[in-house]
Order: structure tokens, then sequence, then C-alpha cells
């Protein structure tokens, strides 16, 4: 009988613990904490965070438990996250949800979105500096877009080895759009920038938005090809949407559908953490370099936003150059909060969606590129 | 490999050259067209719209005359231009009806009439002398009528 409960306590948590594993357990509870005390994207950070609960609790190995065994359930999970079936999905659902209104009453805001993905290829720069290998460095770079499916996307196709430390950075850095974002749009605009009202944006007739899909589709495809399982979901999710013909298909991208493949890939990215394999040198370079990535893209929408005032009639608030990065709607909405601070009757939240939505038009593009120039 | 090494060797300034640029092609590109999109299905919804543009094209065209021949109306020649422009017209009835303007010019000056050229010049301004798309020139006496009588 002592030998029964000998055995058994090696085969808990408690024998089988390693400080790798509880520092992960202290991470995941801290992206739980920040999901529901502090509303930081809690339909991510919980999910994310509960997961790296689940893959972070020691086990032995053979008995299909762990995410990285090959007869285990999670593995079966995290199938569609290694094979890139979840983000699309989720692009279907974000289609689905998307009013490009704004966008198409202001199509020269869509060029504050190319600008921000400047960020994507400077950090790809940087961490080939650091020693990674191009396909890794490709992935690194797309942390820069804020588009969590994109990255992990691209990741899957070109470093699956890295989709846990680059889908959980770039999750990070999309809850914490509020808190990285604003120092940087402060510190490259001056007060009277900050003060820019916008022109109202004329009105969208239905037709447009029927028609943009299509033609957004057709247009970036044809350029770059490697986008279309993004693009062409993103696309077809808003072709659903506008038709209003297909409205309960529309229903079920942006609410079944989409939280179904966020619960899922949340869960697995998160159990995908396990502390043995997660906790490398290469994960804290990763880290370093999605935060320089991320600030690198609200910089280059706000220097781009300050150019083009050098050439425009009706100048732009600067501040929309930072919803350029596709986390959306937070960074839409850090850039209505930064400029509501200096003028409180001042409604920069409609305007911010125009690049915020072509910010996931353009890190699409880039991840295709990439993607094709590396595969 | 690390630093500038690396990047070089991993032919990294032009993969990042190139993926900004397809990336801002792409956006130009697609903000271009969306920019006209609306211009494109008014015309499609109503296509009157196309007749009136053409229609707007030929009444610019009869301002156009309208306005040449209010200059000719509102043409005022002094007493000593009116004198040459009949001298001008006393020349061209010893011509061709259709007649060349070098050669105008030629027995203007051979004439000895006053400041030929420029005299010459207020004569195609006013319409009294109009090419008559050949390359040789016709009198509009009616013109002259009004502008001289």
């Amino acid at each position: 009988m002592d030998a029964l409960f000998i055995e058994f306590y090696h085969n808990t948590g408690f024998y089988l613990w390693d400080y790798r594993y509880l520092i992960m357990i202290v991470v995941g509870l801290v992206f739980i904490y920040l999901g529901i005390a502090k509303d930081y994207e809690p339909l991510l950070l919980v999910p994310i965070g509960f997961g790296i609960l689940m893959g972070n609790i020691p086990v032995f190995q053979g008995l299909g438990l762990s995410i990285y065994e090959d007869n285990s359930v999670l593995h079966y999970l995290y199938f569609g996250v290694t094979q890139g079936i979840y983000p699309p999905l989720i692009f279907l659902g974000i289609g689905a949800m998307t009013d490009f209104s704004t966008l198409l009453a202001r199509p020269i805001l869509m060029l504050l979105g190319a600008a921000a993905q400047t960020g994507i290829f400077i950090t790809f720069l940087g961490a080939l500096a650091l020693g990674f290998a191009p396909n890794e460095a490709s992935s690194i770079g797309i942390i820069g877009g804020a588009d969590g499916p994109t990255a992990i996307f691209l990741t899957a196709k070109l470093a699956p080895h890295l989709i846990g430390p680059i889908a959980v950075a770039a999750y990070s850095y999309m809850a914490l759009v509020p808190v990285i974002q604003p120092p940087i749009m402060r510190l490259l605009t001056s007060r009277k920038e900050r003060l820019i009202r916008m022109e109202e944006p004329r009105e969208v007739t239905k037709r447009e938005k029927i028609i943009f899909p299509i033609v957004a589709f057709l247009l970036c495809c044809f350029l770059a090809p490697a986008a279309l399982p993004l693009l062409g979901m993103l696309c077809f999710g808003n072709l659903l949407k506008e038709a209003v013909v297909t409205e309960r298909l529309a229903q079920t991208a942006r609410n079944a559908l989409i939280d179904t493949a966020t619960i899922l890939l949340g869960i697995t990215v998160g159990a995908s953490t396990q502390g043995d394999i997660f906790l490398v040198p290469s994960s804290v370079g990763i880290f370093a370099l999605g935060a320089l990535s991320f600030s690198i893209a609200t910089a280059s929408g706000v220097l781009f936003a300050k150019v083009m005032n050098l050439f425009l009639k009706t100048k732009i608030n600067p501040l929309l150059g930072a919803a350029g990065v596709s986390a959306v709607p937070d960074s839409a909405r850090v850039v209505q909060m930064v400029g509501q601070k200096e003028d409180p009757t001042n409604f920069l939240l409609m305007h911010a969606m125009a690049p915020n939505v072509s910010g996931v038009i353009g890190s699409a593009i880039a991840a295709g590129v990439l993607w094709s120039l590396m595969a | 490999m690390y630093g500038l090494e690396a990047i070089n060797a991993n032919n990294g300034w032009a993969i990042s050259v190139v993926g900004v640029s397809i990336v801002f092609s792409g956006l130009v590109m697609l903000s271009l067209v969306i920019s006209q999109l609306h211009k494109v299905l008014a015309l499609w919804e109503d296509p009157s719209k196309i007749k009136a543009l053409f229609k707007a094209k030929q009444s610019e065209d009869q301002s156009d005359k309208l306005q040449e021949k209010e200059i000719v109306d509102q043409a005022v020649f002094t007493e000593s231009q009116k004198e040459v422009v009949r001298q001008f017209g006393l020349l061209i009835r010893t011509m061709e009806d259709h007649f060349s303007l070098p050669r105008l010019l030629h027995l203007a000056q051979i004439s000895d009439l006053k400041n030929p050229h420029s005299n010459l010049n207020n004569l195609l301004e006013t319409k009294i002398i109009i090419p008559d798309g050949s390359g040789f020139f016709t009198w509009e006496k009616e013109t002259f009528d009004k502008a001289i009588l």
C-alpha cells in the first residue's frame, strides 16, 4: 500500500514540479488578472492565461496529457494553430464585425495603416541582427502588426517552434496597447497637433460597402497571393455582413464561429507555453523585439501622419497614425483617449477606425509577402 | 552571425525594402480605387449624368463662342487703327478669297501701312480675319462692318 502511495506521489505535480512551471503559472495568473480586473483584452487574455495554467501542470510523459504529445487531446486542438486553421476563421469573424465606412469615406487614411507596418520590417532586420534565422525573424517582426491571428498564422507557416512565445508576445502587447502607445504618441506630437479636429466623413452608400470587400480582396491578393487565407476570409466575412441577405451567416461568423476559434486558439496557445520549452533565452529576445516592433509601428504611423500633413490642405490629427497598428479596436480607442485628454469635445474614434482596419489589411499583406519570400 | 553581417548575409535590406514597398503599393492602389468608387457608382446609378457631362462640355463650347462674339462686339478701334483696318480691307480685295497671311503682311509692308504686324494681329484677334482650316485665311465682312462702321 505504501508503494502504491509512493508511486501515485511520483505521478503528481507536486513531485514533478520545476521552478519554470511555477514561473509560467504566475504569468498565467497575471494574464487572468489583467483580463478580468483591468479589462485588458479579456476575450484573449483569460483563455490564454488559463491555457498557460493548463500547459504548466507538470505531467509525466506517455499518458497523452501534454500538448506536445502526439496522442493528447490538447495536441489535436493545437493542430488548428500549427496548421494555421484558427487565424483565418478569426479573420472571417473580424470581417463580419468590421464596418469599413470610415475607410471608404476617407481612403487617404489607409496610408497610415501601411506606414505602421514599417515596424514589422524594421524589427525583421533587428531580429536578423540578433542572430535569428530569416524565417524566425519574419515571424518575430510580424508581432509589430499587433495582430495576434496574423502573427500565429505566419509563425505556424515559417517557424512553428516559436508559436508559443510569439503568440504570447503578440497578444500581450495587443492587451497592453493602452499602456505602450500613449507615451509614444505624446512624445511625437505637439499639443497643437493633438488638438486638430477631423472633418466629418461623407456618407457611404450600401453599394460601396458591398463592392469594397470584393475589390479589396481581388486587388490585394493579386498583389500578394500569400495573403489569400487571411484576406480572403476577412473580405468574405465583410461581404456576408454587408450583403444583408446573408445576415444569418454573418451572425454565425461574428458570434459563434469567432468565439469558438478564439477559445480554442487562446487555450492551446496558452497551453503551448510549457515552462521547460517556453522559458529559453530566445523567448526573452522575442519579447524584447516584440516590444520594439510594436513601438516602432506606433511611431511610424504617427510620423507618417505628420509627413502627410506637410502636403495636405486639410490637416489630419497625427494621433490617428497610432491606430495604423491593427489591434482592432483598441488602438483606435487609445487614439480617442489621448485626443480627448487634450480636448474632451474632440471625437477621433470614428476617424481612427479607418487606419485601424487598414492596418488589418496591411499586416495581412505583410504576412503574405514575408511568407512568399521565406517559403 | 550577428549584426549587419547577418542582415547582409540574409539579404535583409532588400527583403525589407521590397516588403514595405509591396504593402504600400497594395494599400495605395486600394485607396486610389476606393476614392473613385463612389464617383463611378454615381454614374452607374444615374447614366443621365454621363450625358449631362457631355452636355456641359457642349454648353462650354457654346459659351466660348459667345465669349468670342462678345470680344468682337466689344472690340474698339481707335480712328487711326480703323483707317489701317480699312487699308487692309482694300489690300485683301486685290487678293484671292482665301489668302495667305505672309502674303498679306508683305503687301502691307510694301504699301507702307502703319504697324503692319500689330494691326494684322488685331484683325486676327477680333476675328475680322479668320483661318479657313487649310492654312489660308478669309475676310469676314460682317465682322469688319460691325467693328469699323
